[in-house]
């Protein structure tokens, strides 16, 4: 180690590294050491470019999910706010929202979700020729709809919204009478966290924890049953932190960087 | 997942500085930093660089040996094989001798004007 480098930073982490890789004969080796466990944590990852509003002129970006065949538009200001409201046909959406009907009646879109700043769109064209394309649309079609002054949502809509106490009830029937038990072969759980307004929170736990097919169990299965048990839930958010604890999608070979 | 070449950690220090010489584990093995500048004291700026050379499944910048070390900001840029080079920034956190901070992070998706 340098001299300048150990009066800087100290010696105590080589000291560490050659003690642990002292061989039997005396001679320290060189190379990786496996460190104690540690528990992995995580720093707020800080948004560069999310939309703030700047003035008058409605400013949205778009963020495309080619494997998803989604769209997620963030718009520099609120909404729908304090509830959230998902919806897959026209006819739907023709009762409840005039936003989501603009959307709908501009062709390919499979569903609209609104939450607060965010209007996620599945478009059938979402991962075919031009993206960029579909979402300039979709963010165009958004901006004049708003701008026009037109409701985002229908009058008499919040006015159909169970309690939150209701929806955290039916939807921890569902928890616990349908999936937990279904994926408790996989040793994996689901907690109902919170429910704010008609959006529910929820975190993946066990095997769940970082399994790559946790998104589908969450949309195919999960989702799925939570809609039925509760027709006017809106979003559905997993607050797990797939990457957390020790090394979840990984545990390191001993003697190799596992590459 | 891309093979990361190289790594480079800016980190800001906040009230307490690092106790110990700054590291970073990939796949659970840990490593000294190739090249180290700046200052680890509290409010002062270091700028870290590793060579992992390697896919990583976990890639994350190790605690101190004892006591706390508050870190007001992270930018972390990855150079990865066959891409441009990208930069992650992360917020204030506090790592002490028994955590360290995941430092692992894809590619942030591109954001349009719509």
């Amino acid at each position: 180690m340098p001299t300048w480098f150990a009066k800087q930073f100290g010696e105590n982490k080589s000291a560490a590294v050659a003690a642990a890789g002292q061989q039997g004969d005396g001679q320290s080796a060189p190379g990786p050491v496996t460190p104690r466990q540690r528990r992995v944590i995580h720093a707020p990852l800080l948004a560069s470019a999310s939309a703030v509003a700047t003035g008058n002129g409605i400013r949205i970006k778009a963020q495309i999910d080619s494997a998803e065949q989604q769209v997620v538009l963030m718009v520099d200001r609120p909404v729908l706010e304090g509830y959230s409201y998902w919806c897959t046909s026209p006819a739907e959406a023709a009762k409840w929202s005039p936003l989501a009907l603009a959307l709908f009646d501009s062709g390919g879109v499979a569903t609209v979700l609104i939450h607060e700043n965010n209007i996620t769109v599945t478009h059938q064209d979402i991962g075919q020729a031009s993206d960029d394309g579909v979402a300039r649309h979709l963010g165009q079609l958004v901006r004049g709809h708003l701008e026009s002054g037109a409701p985002a949502m229908a009058e008499g809509f919040l006015a159909t919204m169970p309690s939150e106490d209701q929806v955290k009830e039916a939807l921890q029937v569902v928890i616990d009478d349908e999936v937990n038990p279904g994926i408790a072969a996989h040793s994996g759980e689901i907690t109902l966290t919170a429910v704010k307004g008609n959006t529910a929170y929820i975190k993946m736990g066990g095997g769940c924890q970082g399994c790559a097919a946790s998104s589908v169990t969450l949309r195919q299965g999960v989702e799925q049953s939570f809609r039925s048990a509760v027709p006017q839930l809106g979003a559905l958010l997993d607050e797990t932190d797939h990457a957390a604890g020790r090394n979840p999608f990984f545990s390191a070979a001993p003697g190799g960087l596992g590459a | 997942m891309p093979r990361l070449e190289t790594i480079e950690v800016a980190i800001e220090t906040g009230k307490r500085a690092l106790d110990g010489v700054p590291a970073y584990a990939i796949n659970g093995h840990e490593l000294e930093f190739d090249e180290v500048s700046g200052g680890k004291g509290p409010g002062e700026s270091m700028r870290l660089v590793g060579s992992p050379r390697s896919f990583p499944h976990s890639l994350t910048l190790t605690g101190p040996d004892s006591g706390c070390w508050d870190i007001e900001k992270i930018e972390a840029t990855f150079h990865v094989s066959g891409g441009d080079p990208y930069t992650v920034c992360l917020g204030a956190v506090t790592l002490d001798e028994e955590t360290c901070l995941n430092l692992w992070y894809d590619r942030p998706p591109q954001l349009l004007d719509v």
